[in-house]
């Protein structure tokens, strides 16, 4: 199982990091190693794709809150998921995680 | 690997490039308990949990064995992972027949609230050498998984 992760800078101070695989034990230290460096003072904004995700564990949804509780802690920051298909926002919901995370419906641009 | 109509048995390492072998027993399994796509993710997922507890907690990232035996009978779809690493003398905490009901979720404790909503019952049992795991959903017991 593998997790491919495509990095696109935004307008402005924002970043969209489009993951194609499994986001698991395997995996996930993978994407910590790139969404960390984004967690900074000078980003505005970090969209997480989920597209191309067929399956997340709670160690991917462990690095996923890091993110989250970077927004958190920074007035005007946005942590933002989107297309999780219906599996992968099903685990968000037995996580109870899924009135937590800013989650944007519909296809990505 | 072994398997039957009913069950399927593996020896697997714990080192995480398994993972994905486990995952694809129990997506068979669930194909052969008739089980929708996402009933059948769920359990995937909390094999994948308890997989990586004994990985992380048993084994502590090192390389360990894990005899995974999945079977569905008369109803029952069960998931027995057995493990060699040290004994847990008392685990009794996490398996009763509803273990988190009441428990709050906290960031460590992820993948043990996420086995609790998807399975119905979580059996331990210790061993002279090692840990035997049961990860048991009862099928047709009326319950709305699709909610």
């Amino acid at each position: 199982m593998n997790l491919e992760i495509d990095e696109v800078k935004q307008d402005g101070n924002a970043t969209r990091l489009k993951l194609d695989g499994v986001v698991n034990i395997q995996t996930a230290v993978a994407l910590r190693q790139r969404i960390k460096p984004l967690l900074n003072e000078t980003c505005r904004e970090v969209h997480i794709d989920l597209i191309g995700v067929r399956f997340i564990d709670s160690a991917g949804l462990a690095t996923l809150v890091e993110g989250l509780q970077w927004s958190r802690a920074g007035e005007g920051r946005r942590f933002v998921l989107s297309g999780l298909s219906e599996n992968v926002r099903d685990i968000f919901e037995l996580a109870k995680l899924d009135t937590i995370f800013d989650i944007e419906d519909g296809k990505p641009a | 690997m072994g398997s039957s109509e009913n069950q399927i048995s593996c020896t697997l390492n714990s080192s995480c490039d398994c993972v994905d072998v486990l995952c694809s027993m129990v997506e068979v399994m669930g194909q052969r308990a008739s089980l929708s796509d996402k009933q059948t993710n769920r359990m995937v997922l909390a094999v994948d949990e308890l997989f990586a507890n004994i990985a992380q907690h048993g084994y502590h990232g090192l390389e360990g064995q894990v005899d995974m035996r999945a079977a569905c009978e008369n109803d029952i779809l069960s998931f027995e992972l057995r493990d060699y690493a040290k004994p847990i003398a008392d685990a009794s905490a996490l398996c009763t027949s509803n273990p988190c009901l009441n428990s709050e979720l906290s960031p460590g404790g992820l993948g043990l609230q996420l086995i609790c909503a998807v399975m119905d019952k979580i059996e331990h049992e210790p061993l002279p050498d090692g840990n035997r795991w049961h990860l048991i959903k009862y099928l047709n017991e009326g319950e709305d998984d699709e909610s």
